[in-house]
């Protein structure tokens, strides 16, 4: 019984989310936004926090089962592989050298800016350290 | 003769396969056993000699990639809970985040130009640094394969976690927060899991940030239009 009603709780925060989800899409089609539904989902969540409406930790479950089990839904369109065949062969290696480059690139450029801005902040009398 | 499969059978396939390859991983911890690796390739393995199309695969699974939708609602929980975080260190994340997506959008445009690769392509690749639910609607209004990108973004996780891990041994890097942005912005979702091994801070200011960097991102989409 307690397994049933725990199941039954978390259903009920999937369908929270979805629900908000397609109010999110609703708004995006009605204003004519070039914002994903999605996004407008998650600032209209963030508002609900804000007001106190809803805390979070009643999303919680259903919230951490999608972001835990996130990779699921990232496998079906990897598989589009299967028509782009030729292009891999063809281009592979290359794009492989930009994903390469570009993300080392990605990595120095971001840890060195956030590790210099705080050291700024660091030395600067306003915060006392 | 074709083998014609049920219409359920790729979800099917698809359903066991991660749940099979999320168990041996956490098992055996072993890096090429982690859903993202071994479960398109087992797919790909099934799928190529019986010269499946991919429109074929997505018939009864295109609605997994719906669920995208509501993740990128539920971001807004771990998003609240880091709001100390936020608060406190926004400057700096912010201008980090500016800054290695500036990198990563030049670096990959510019990249790929010099190599020559379709105009396709190159806005595929353009935004493969942010996680999968703000990427793809991103390509989607560049004007690239929402699905290319998918499996660009996985490349870069899969190689930026591993980068991320040795260039931690070489760069003089003393605060948390630089560790855990590094991992945010570069790696995404794959990035975030190796943050969380190096430390709890660098765990949630990588996850924080890889929320924060598509965001932005996305925000950014009508510049990057009228940029590229």
């Amino acid at each position: 019984m307690k397994r049933l009603s725990r199941l039954a709780r978390l259903v009920g925060e999937l369908v929270a989310l979805i629900a908000i989800y397609q109010v999110g899409c609703e708004i995006a089609l009605w204003l004519n936004l070039p914002i994903p539904g999605g996004v407008i989902g998650l600032a209209l969540l963030l508002l609900i926090f804000a007001c106190g409406i809803i805390k979070p930790t009643t999303l919680q479950t259903g919230a951490g089962l999608l972001l835990a089990e996130m990779l699921l839904f990232f496998i079906p369109p990897l598989m589009s592989l299967l028509d782009y065949g030729t292009l891999m062969r063809n281009e592979g290696w290359r794009i492989m050298l930009v994903i390469g480059c570009s993300t080392l690139m990605v990595m120095l450029v971001t840890a060195f800016t956030v590790e210099l801005v705080c050291r700024m902040r660091d030395r600067s009398p306003v915060d006392g350290a | 003769m074709k083998f014609e499969p049920m219409p359920i059978f790729w979800l099917l396939v698809t359903v066991v396969a991660y749940i099979s390859s999320r168990w041996l991983y956490r098992r055996t911890g072993r890096y090429l056993l982690s859903p993202l690796i071994l479960v398109p390739t087992v797919l790909l393995a099934i799928a190529a000699p019986m010269h499946t199309a991919y429109a074929e695969y997505s018939a009864n699974t295109h609605w997994l990639m719906l669920v995208l939708g509501p993740v990128t609602v539920a971001f807004a929980v771990p998003i609240w809970q880091q709001r100390a975080l936020l608060a406190r260190h926004w400057p700096a994340l912010l201008i980090g985040i500016l800054a290695g997506s500036a990198a990563s959008i030049a670096s990959s445009f510019g990249l790929s130009k010099v190599l020559a690769l379709d105009t396709s392509v190159v806005m595929s690749l353009v935004p493969r640094s942010i996680t999968t639910p703000f990427a793809m609607p991103l390509a989607h209004d560049l004007g690239g394969v929402p699905e290319l990108t998918a499996v660009f973004v996985m490349c870069t996780g899969v190689f930026g976690a591993a980068l991320g891990g040795v260039l931690l041994k070489w760069l003089p890097l003393r605060t948390a927060l630089a560790r855990g942005a590094l991992f945010g912005v570069g790696a995404h979702g794959a990035g975030v899991s190796r943050a969380r091994e190096v430390g709890g801070e660098e765990g949630s200011v990588a996850g924080l940030v890889m929320v924060l960097t598509g965001l932005l991102n996305l925000f950014a989409a009508p510049l990057l239009v009228w940029l590229l």
